[in-house]
């Protein structure tokens, strides 16, 4: 009994507020995206009536498919819900800590990516084989980024546990490390675009051969399985989000109503934020795609040496 | 204050990064007139518990001349000439981003070697002074173009700017005032050149084009 409430429950509570509000973020950036193009656009819930919809439908599989294709949605989701107990999300805190959990979650996302490339090779079409090439070309360098900024927060937090490091010791890092957490932020939200598919890197809504990345390699899965790759897509931003906002506010007032309250502050405002880059700027040509990824690493980087500067 | 002045000196050094990475000549000069008005903050925060009226318009001066002026004749030269883009680095841009990052690192590692005279108001300035004119220099010495080598000069002058902050209360104005003046006239001297050379370039093009073809009769 005592092992289920202290161990079980926080886990449930921690993969129920994941798999509820995810999908919501994502409802808010279309949202402002319509609003910028003057649009009334759909309800900021929309996904999840796309994913009520979906999971009533069964799933088509293509003749050259093979278990691969079909196991990989479910090693997706299974990699995001995985993931996210890793990471806390304002107060709620991780279920899932220990010294060193900052590599296994990179290479969690690099799990839920190589399947999910994978998946677009085994359908054996050329179009999606494209996609999936772009997205591990892309991935490698914003995997990059990704590491170095992390660094750079364990360096500043001297600790190598994520809780840690977005979490109880970077208030105190506000005070005289402006400077390069300034560059982390900005690093880490070129980092979050691109792992999201947004739109300086990526396109989410176009279908057009020529600029998709991610949307290309979900075109052949259908019912249940794509509705477990958007959800695992939406909590992938949800999780990278939440990471940023707890870099950007570590605010503790105490208060469990007033933590909350500006924690999901700062989701909606990141939200609205990625809302309005995506309305904002052009989409890049794909050879400048590579630029800004090295842009967000010799950031981080510069990040780093400043902190060992500091130190 | 302290931190302000590491968040300029941060923020200039990003943004001749970014600088190093643009390919569009209109976006260089945005981000070098942005890297100017931050630079131009610095001599505000310099002395922050009795802001003379030196600093305020050492500040304002510079504001003008290098976030407005200069990026305005900048400007006014891009229209007169036909360049709108580097089109053929000597070093493409990714390669030239990881060697502006090593720069960096490298302006960090000589800095620690450096004693300068007097105290200074933040131990950022002097490496990030270095690493934004070593930047600017890869700038000028990876690109082709003659506007894109003026800016990468602007941005080392933004570097030089930053080394002298660093040095504020052991310099004159009067210094001061030359080095802006200099850069000044420097950059208006190069708009002149440059709408010269572009119009030589005009012309022989011109020729060439009109050059009949092998087995063309005149």
């Amino acid at each position: 009994m005592d092992f289920i409430l202290n161990k079980a429950l926080p886990v449930l509570f921690h993969w129920g507020g994941v798999c509820l509000f995810a999908p919501f973020f994502l409802g808010v950036i279309a949202r402002v995206k319509a609003f910028f193009s003057g649009k009334t656009g759909p309800s900021v819930f929309q996904l999840y009536f796309d994913l009520a919809k979906l999971f009533r439908k069964k799933c088509v599989y293509s003749g050259t498919a093979t278990w691969i294709f079909r196991a990989a949605p479910a090693v997706i989701l299974g990699v995001m819900l995985t993931l996210s107990l890793m990471v806390p999300f304002g107060r709620f805190k991780a279920p899932v800590q220990f010294s060193g959990d900052v590599l296994l979650a990179v290479y969690l996302l690099a799990v839920g990516r190589f399947f999910m490339i994978l998946a677009a090779l085994d359908t054996g079409s050329s179009f999606e084989g494209m996609g999936a090439s772009r997205e591990a070309f892309f991935s490698c360098l914003s995997e990059l980024a990704l590491f170095m900024n992390f660094i750079v927060l364990a360096l500043l937090a001297k600790s190598i546990s994520l809780s840690q490091m977005i979490g109880a010791n970077i208030p105190m890092s506000w005070g005289g490390m402006e400077p390069v957490l300034l560059l982390v932020v900005v690093s880490f939200f070129i980092v979050l675009l691109a792992e999201n598919c947004r739109i300086p890197i990526d396109d989410p809504e176009t279908h057009l051969e020529l600029t998709m990345i991610h949307e290309v390699m979900i075109l052949d899965h259908s019912g249940v399985d794509l509705a477990f790759m958007l959800h695992a897509a939406a909590m992938k931003f949800f999780i990278f989000s939440g990471i940023l906002v707890s870099i950007i506010i570590p605010v503790r007032t105490g208060n469990a109503v007033m933590d909350m309250a500006i924690f999901f502050g700062g989701m909606l405002g990141l939200a609205v934020l990625v809302g309005v880059v995506e309305s904002t700027t052009a989409r890049f040509r794909l050879n400048r795609v590579r630029l800004l990824l090295l842009i967000s690493f010799a950031l981080a980087f510069f990040g780093l040496i400043v902190t060992l500067w500091r130190a | 204050m302290m931190s302000l002045i590491d968040v300029c000196c941060i923020l200039a050094v990003f943004l001749a990064l970014t600088v190093l990475a643009t390919h569009r000549i209109v976006g260089m000069i945005k981000l070098f007139a942005l890297q100017s008005f931050f630079l131009s903050l610095v001599p505000l925060f310099l002395h922050a518990e009795a802001l003379s009226g030196r600093d305020l318009m050492l500040s304002l001066v510079t504001m003008v001349l290098k976030a407005a002026l200069v990026p305005a004749i900048l400007f006014w030269t891009i229209r007169h000439i036909s360049m709108r883009s580097e089109i053929k680095p000597i070093l493409g841009f990714g390669a030239s981003i990881l060697c502006g990052a090593a720069l960096i690192a490298v302006a960090f590692w000589i800095s620690l070697s450096l004693r300068l005279p007097g105290k200074l108001t933040s131990s950022l300035v002097l490496p990030c002074s270095l690493a934004t004119m070593l930047l600017g220099f890869m700038t000028m010495v990876t690109r082709t173009r003659a506007m894109t080598q003026v800016l990468g000069y602007m941005v080392i002058e933004n570097g030089i700017f930053l080394f002298a902050l660093s040095l504020f209360d052991a310099m004159p104005l009067l210094i001061e005032m030359g080095i802006l003046l200099d850069i000044f006239v420097a950059v208006f001297i190069m708009a002149i050149v440059l709408n010269h050379i572009n119009e030589e370039f005009e012309r022989t093009r011109g020729s060439a084009v009109s050059r009949p073809k092998w087995g063309e009769s005149q």
